[in-house]
């Protein structure tokens, strides 16, 4: 894989790791967290307006974050495929947040291992998404687990660039300060 | 034979230690690695840990470097279970005193297949 640093020598995900690896990282923690049968399909769908998001930081040549998320009822449905028999009756938000961290842990953790290390692995958090600081440093993939939309994005922490000004757009191009 | 799961996950916990029951092991858990010293400096013998790496209070490898600072627990059998899958991580907890890697995701065959190795079945699981 070529590494192609910006003008700054940051690297950027898409140049670090493709669509297939995080598919692949992901479809493995599915099939060993949440069950056997459990199989992450590769199509896009309309996330519900109330999600829940769960991301570990990842801090290291590359500086982002690994954000997996879902609507609010389908983590609930992750936690209790995670918990099987364990899983309380009434599922709390610790519940969720914990089971649905977690998961977070582990792809974040496979994914930091397919990155230029080394890297440090923060503790999972669970809300609102991070935002999106630069669209060029995201690499983005959409699945379908028990047929609900779910999302794993693995977004740089850093905002992009200012676009470069060449000659012609420079504001004193007519020489106005001199 | 008796194990201390060691993570900051309750759904990991209860991951690792039904596999570890399945196996014929009884379990007790910890939050993190001051509650897991706790738990040791109060009299539990084990005979194996599993711990995770990222933690609050105390990680997984603060742990380790504990357990090895104290003779009295040098036949604790310590595996690191964790996400942290960097060979430089790998050779850090080994080098520190861990005695085995595993890495998340797992399945109960491959933790199985670990403990064979360090001779950790009890009886009822290797036949």
């Amino acid at each position: 894989m070529t590494l192609a640093p910006d003008v700054a020598g940051r690297l950027a995900i898409p140049s670090l790791i493709d669509e297939a690896t995080v598919e692949a990282i992901a479809g493995e923690a599915w099939i060993a967290l949440v069950g056997e049968d459990e199989v992450l399909v590769p199509l896009p769908g309309d996330l519900p307006e109330d999600t829940l998001s769960a991301w570990v930081d990842v801090v290291g040549p590359w500086t982002g974050s690994v954000v997996l998320t879902t609507g609010r009822q389908t983590a609930a449905e992750l936690t209790r495929a995670l918990l099987a028999e364990a899983a309380p009756e009434l599922l709390d938000h610790e519940d969720v947040a914990d089971a649905f961290g977690e998961i977070a842990n582990v792809v974040g953790g496979n994914v930091k291992a397919a990155l230029p290390g080394p890297s440090t692995l923060g503790l999972p958090e669970v809300g609102p998404a991070p935002a999106v600081r630069n669209p060029e440093d995201v690499c983005r993939i959409e699945v379908l687990w028990r047929g609900q939309p779910l999302v794993v994005s693995v977004q740089g922490a850093l905002p992009s660039l200012p676009v470069p000004h060449d000659q012609h757009q420079h504001p004193h191009q007519n020489g106005a300060s001199q | 034979m008796r194990a201390l799961v060691i993570d900051d996950s309750r759904a990991m916990r209860r991951i690792v230690s039904s596999a570890l029951e399945g196996f014929g092991y009884e379990t007790r858990q910890a939050g993190h690695g001051r509650e897991a010293l706790d738990v040791l400096q109060e009299g539990y013998a084990p005979d194996l840990c599993t711990i995770d790496w990222n933690m609050p209070v105390m990680d997984g490898l603060q742990f380790v470097s504990a357990v090895r600072a104290n003779p009295a627990w040098r036949a604790l059998t310590l595996m690191m279970v964790t996400s942290e899958s960097e060979q430089g991580q790998i050779v850090r907890a080994l080098a520190a005193g861990a005695h085995e890697y595993v890495i998340k995701p797992f399945t109960a065959d491959a933790l199985r297949d670990k403990l064979a190795l360090l001779g950790m079945l009890p009886e009822e699981a290797v036949l």
